[in-house]
């Protein structure tokens, strides 16, 4: 990995096209500006690793994994009753 | 009522206004804008996420404080407006609101939470979000911690 150190207001190429701009330290993040072609995705990684674990959430379970699941989880059912605030209840399907 | 087709509940009815709108959907499913969230006796304290646009496509979830009951979410001016709040970063706000992780299972291990990426719900306004919790710990696959003889039984 390349490390390089950068203040507020210098920036960085990476090849001739794209320009990566320090706009703004803060204690705790860094504000950046980014200058590339319209074509190039840019997004953060949490965003991409979000996107990756949803689609392996959507995929389909056994029932029988639902209902062990379900049994295993059960004693904690009265503890999510309790902190949950009543507006807080999804709808209920009937 | 209309009549839903579920992926795990056949056919349910439901009413219109017992839907949450994902003005954005969710990262991978940006085309599903409406899901119905339906818990059960008999499967509590998991809640479905099911999309209205396809009944195949349905994620399983807890409510965030079922897996770690001290969750603290933190949301962005911008994700307070999607939700249909006054930016007021305070309990008060949060109280309204509902976040639930959604589960991944692996084979041959525990199911995973989602920590880092909670779905939030604003019962009062019925919209939605995945609000990604950027400047957090939370991890992408939170063990739920349930018995070490769990794992046999999968």
């Amino acid at each position: 990995m390349l490390v390089m150190r950068r203040r507020a207001g210098e920036s960085l190429l990476l090849g001739s096209e794209i320009e990566i701009e320090i706009l703004e330290v803060g204690p705790t993040r860094v504000k950046l500006g980014i200058t590339a072609p319209a074509q190039l995705a840019i997004a953060r990684k949490e965003v991409l690793l979000t996107r990756a674990e949803n689609l392996t959430a959507s995929q389909n379970q056994n029932p029988e994994v639902i209902a062990w699941l379900s049994r295993k989880l059960a004693p904690r059912s009265i503890e999510a009753v309790n902190s949950l605030t009543p507006q807080s209840n999804p709808p209920e399907i009937s | 009522m209309p009549t839903l087709t579920t992926r795990y509940f056949d056919q349910l009815e439901y009413s219109d206004n017992a839907t949450f709108q994902f003005a954005a959907g969710i990262p991978g499913f940006e085309e599903h804008t409406n899901f119905l969230f339906i818990q059960q006796p008999h499967t509590n304290p998991l809640v479905f996420m099911q999309s209205l646009h396809d009944p195949a496509i349905c994620f399983i979830g807890l409510p965030a404080k079922v897996v770690d009951p001290n969750y603290h979410l933190e949301l962005s001016p911008e994700e307070s407006n999607a939700l249909g709040l006054p930016f007021v970063d305070g309990p008060q706000t949060q109280s309204k609101l509902l976040s639930l992780v959604l589960l991944t299972f692996a084979e041959n291990t525990e199911p995973v939470a989602n920590l880092m990426s909670p779905i939030v719900l604003n019962p009062q306004t019925r919209r939605g979000i995945q609000a990604i919790q950027l400047g957090s710990s939370y991890s992408l696959r939170h063990p739920l911690a349930l018995e070490s003889q769990a794992v046999a039984c999968s």
